[in-house]
């Protein structure tokens, strides 16, 4: 990492934030990054250890000076150890999964100790605090959710991984800024609509107008298919979950155009174009889709359907 | 998790706290300490049985109930007594109501100041000792609240590191840290425990069994000679009032200026006097002090008192001679000198004259009374019994068994009686001498009563009749060893063999007493004198710069700990990396980097075509690395051929 100039270095927001300068490389936590102050507790010892002091001196007492001073000495290790809770882990951010808004997004964040000391009850803290121990020379991987409300890019903001091992005395903490960001669909409409009936939806050679009802196989069910298409015969049998296919997907041909969409607003209209996708997508035919400035000739498969939902998600953003 | 919930957390924190208030059974008032015990086991029921914990009206009546206990047994919560008291009270009350982590903390703290409560109390090494132990338990109780996975073992170990590492720091700042007396409006005036010791008044007819107790009185440390032990006569107070029964000090001590200058000769004895917490405020110097510093005075009867509170242990630094005459006496001391309750009786008369009193030197009837203590069937008991009237006849003529205060007071009598200036003096005799520390240790069994006369020239002199019984009068119980190591009895002893056996006793003893000894001289009592005079040793002069060292220390030890810390191990590097790594360097230099994530074979692959020539060595490269470095059996030959091959290799 570039060393910082030293007013970067002092900034008050590398204090709340953490560091300007993101990183998708994993990076260890060092002293430039661990933050530590005493916590409400802490600071109450603070005051334990002058009220010892307090009574040392007013009775003259060596030995309740020398409890003071320990408890003093206390303090400031724990500092030390409280640091080193932290230092020297590494920290590796890993892939986000594109969701739906109003769904949580999950960051996958790896973290590795090199170290040959386990790691006591550090905290990694997005949204939901998750606590871990690590043992010495290892890894561990956790994902973070954060819910999302709005389409377009969503950040992962700022992680935050603190310990306050052993004493609870002091925190040490790092902010990390992440460079990290997932994809949010809008929310498809909760209301099931047909599918536009426009000219457009006209196969040339004017055959199979209700294309794609055709049975031609069975496929071993995956997430998101359809639950119409289960075959439900085979499932009672015991021979386990699969979905029917049914051919002519090509034939059939359907666009999705932003101006058929129902709604008031933008948001609602796009809503309901998701809808439309999703559902194309999960009865298998094959879609094309307008969107003011993007015309995506139709077709059908997950590449395709990953398209759509980009253009909704980042329209007009 | 809610750890205010947690059984082991609580088990461990209870027991803690149970082992802090423990050692108070000792000061505190009963009622005190049974309502702790008693919150203290509630509470403990309650971790099993949390239903049986008391709900906020019951929490209410124990608030009130505590603070009734702490009205009538101190009435308020100031001073040693009242604070410590309002502490336990507070610790116990707040066991009742743990419902988050912050309540652990906050029991926890409380539980430190009842710790250090202890110490107004006792000071001993035992006792720091335990406290330390203990605050390790609190400690470790901490990192439990703050552990993931609570485990004692791990808890307890890491409390024992962050102790030990913090031990040398205390250290520093307590030899550094600036001790200043605080003000006396600070002072809380305590009542401390009556300390047993010696009286301004002595009454032996009156005692029947004169308890002989090993506490401490004072530790003497010469520098130089140490004075045989016949010479070690600690003064006290000098009684010269009697009214036949009681003797007392002369009310009115400050016909100072009257004094004759004494002068003294011989070979001087220098020593440092510790002396122990006492509520008077005599120092027992050894006869006749003559250099002695600013809180101390020298009364009329030589006795050193000082103006400082005693009540605290401190130390004094002082010279005597042994040898020295006091001079004339003054009207007032004459007269307290000779002061008799009345006409003695006839028997009394018949004994002076049968001695020579009234037409002999006075030596000469000192030596005749002294005779006649050895000669007569006299007997030295702890256990003597009771004279309530007329003492000094009943003991002279009919019991005749008696100590060291019987002995002084017919022997005053009789010389008043005979017209000779005398007085009783009190204080200590004799004293161990503890070999491994090299200092003298005198104990409340050594007090004694002797006697002093006047003699013309030669001013106050001291004799002591006690010393004049025969040895085998001596009573079996007394500590005979003792005495004739004090030299206060002279007889060939015949249980040396009983010496021997007690030897190694005698000497763990010894060193135990040693080690004490520094404890109390430089940990408990390492005071503002001390400190200034233990930093000049060192050219620290002012407080300004005790604190700049102290800051110093403090930050080397950081540095230290940091290092030690912080501080780590290399990690062992991955050789056939480091091969493989000097191969893209020079793949590098041509534009040809491998992407983070990229594996080997990937990279090798991707290259290939832009380096059609070297395609053959950099699949041979990148094969002979995997095989190396992720393959099952690495071998030395494998390594070699890489590093051969990655040497070959140009561009």
């Amino acid at each position: 990492m570039k060393a910082l100039q030293l007013t970067e270095r002092f900034g008050l927001d590398r204090f709340f934030l953490g560091e300007r300068t993101l990183v998708n490389k994993p990076f260890t936590l060092n002293q430039r990054r661990i933050f530590i102050l005493p916590t409400q507790r802490g600071l109450g010892f603070g005051v334990l250890i002058l009220l010892l002091a307090l009574i040392a001196f007013v009775y003259n007492n060596n030995l309740a000076y020398m409890l003071a001073f320990l408890l003093g000495s206390i303090f400031f290790i724990t500092i030390l150890h409280t640091y080193k809770a932290l230092a020297g882990l590494i920290i590796q951010e890993g892939q986000a999964t594109a969701v739906f808004a109003g769904e949580a997004a999950g960051f996958s964040v790896h973290i590795t100790n090199p170290d040959a000391v386990e790691r006591q009850h550090v905290q990694l803290k997005l949204k939901i605090a998750e606590h871990f121990n690590l043992k010495p020379n290892s890894k561990t991987h956790f994902i973070l959710y954060d819910l999302t409300e709005k389409r377009g890019w969503h950040p992962a903001g700022t992680l935050t991984i603190s310990s306050t091992y052993p004493l609870g005395l002091f925190r040490a903490w790092s902010p990390i800024r992440s460079n990290a960001k997932t994809l949010v669909y809008p929310k498809p409409a909760s209301q099931q609509i047909p599918f536009p009936e426009t000219g457009t939806t006209q196969n040339p050679k004017g055959q199979f107008k209700k294309g794609g009802d055709e049975f031609y196989g069975l496929q071993s069910y995956q997430a998101g298919d359809s639950i119409r298409h289960l075959d439900w015969k085979a499932y009672a049998k015991g021979l386990g979950l699969y979905s029917k296919q049914y051919g002519g997907e090509s034939s059939a041909e359907i666009w999705l155009d932003y101006g058929h969409a129902p709604g008031q607003s933008l948001e609602e209209r796009l809503s309901y174009l998701c809808r439309w996708v999703v559902d194309a997508e999960q009865s298998g035919l094959s879609y094309g889709f307008v969107l003011p400035g993007l015309r995506l000739e139709p077709a059908h498969g997950s590449a395709h359907f990953q398209k759509c939902l980009e253009a909704l998600a980042l329209f007009n953003l | 998790m809610n750890r205010a919930q947690n059984k082991d957390i609580l088990i461990f924190l209870l027991s803690s706290i149970g082992l802090i208030v423990l050692p108070h059974v000792l000061h505190l008032h009963f009622a005190v300490f049974g309502f702790f015990c008693l919150l203290l086991a509630w509470r403990f029921v309650g971790i099993w049985k949390p239903e049986y914990l008391p709900t906020f009206p019951w929490i209410f009546l124990l608030i009130v109930c505590g603070t009734a206990i702490l009205y009538i047994q101190h009435r308020g919560i100031l001073g040693r007594d009242g604070g410590t008291s309002l502490f336990v009270v507070a610790l116990g009350l707040k066991l009742m109501e743990i419902k988050t982590e912050r309540d652990l903390y906050l029991i926890n703290y409380l539980a430190f100041i009842v710790a250090a409560s202890q110490f107004l109390y006792e000071q001993s090494i035992l006792m720091a000792a335990y406290i330390l132990f203990v605050c390790g338990v609190l400690l470790a109780t901490l990192v439990f609240i703050n552990s993931h996975v609570a485990n004692t073992t791990v808890a307890l170990k890491k409390a024992t590191v962050i102790i030990a590492q913090a031990i040398p720091m205390a250290i520093v700042v307590f030899i550094l840290f600036p001790r200043v007396e605080p003000p006396r409006w600070l002072l809380f005036n305590d009542r401390q425990e009556a300390k047993m010791g010696l009286s301004d008044t002595m009454e032996p007819g009156s005692i029947s069994d004169l308890g002989t107790s090993d506490e401490l009185v004072f530790r003497v440390k010469f520098t130089g000679v140490i004075p045989q032990p016949n010479q070690r006569y600690w003064r006290g107070p000098v009684l010269t009032q009697t009214n036949g029964k009681k003797w007392w000090q002369a009310t009115d001590l400050s016909y100072l200026r009257n004094l004759d200058k004494v002068s003294y000769s011989g070979q001087p004895y220098q020593y440092t006097l510790m002396m122990e917490p006492q509520e008077k405020d005599w120092v027992f110097a050894l006869d006749m002090p003559v250099d002695f510093s600013s809180p101390l005075q020298r009364n009329a009867n030589y006795q050193l008192i000082t103006s400082d509170n005693l009540r605290k242990r401190s130390e004094f630094k002082l010279t005597s001679y042994p040898n020295y005459n006091t001079g004339d006496l003054t009207k007032t001391e004459l007269q307290d000198a000779l002061q008799l309750p009345g006409a003695p009786s006839e028997k009394i008369k018949q004994l002076v004259i049968q001695l020579h009193g009234y037409d002999s030197k006075p030596k000469d009837f000192i030596n005749a009374l002294l005779r006649h203590f050895r000669q007569e069937d006299f007997h030295y008991t702890l256990t003597p019994p009771l004279m309530e009237d007329k003492p000094i006849e009943t003991f002279l003529f009919e019991t005749r068994h008696g100590f060291c205060s019987h002995y002084a007071s017919a022997f005053v009598y009789l010389m008043r009686v005979a017209g000779i200036p005398s007085r009783v003096v009190t204080g200590y005799q004799g004293g161990t001498f503890n070999e491994v520390g090299n200092f003298l240790e005198i104990k409340q069994a050594d007090a004694h009563a002797w006697t002093e006369v006047w003699l013309d020239k030669e001013g106050w002199v001291r004799f002591d009749p006690t010393a004049a019984i025969a040895p085998e009068r001596i009573e079996k119980n007394i500590d005979i060893s003792r005495l004739t190591q004090d030299g206060l009895i002279q007889f060939s002893a015949a249980n040396e063999g009983a010496h021997a056996a007690f030897n190694f006793l005698k000497q763990a003893r010894q060193l135990w007493g040693h080690v004490d000894y520094n404890w109390q001289r430089w940990v408990i009592n390492y005071n503002t004198a001390n400190q200034s005079s233990f930093m000049s040793a060192f050219g620290i002069k002012d407080m300004k710069t005790m604190v700049y060292w102290m800051m110093g220390f403090v930050g080397i030890i950081t540095a230290i700990l940091s290092l030690f810390l912080l501080y780590q191990k290399p990690k062992p590097v991955n050789r056939t990396l480091l091969v493989f790594n000097k191969f893209l360097k020079k793949l590098a230099k041509v534009g040809l980097t491998k992407n983070p994530g990229e594996g080997a074979r990937d990279f090798a692959e991707r290259i290939k075509p832009e380096l059609p020539e070297q395609a053959e060595t950099i699949e041979a490269i990148t094969s002979a690395f995997i095989a190396q470095h992720y393959g099952s059996r690495p071998t030395e030959v494998k390594f070699r051929r890489l590093c051969r091959l990655v040497a070959a290799f140009k561009i």
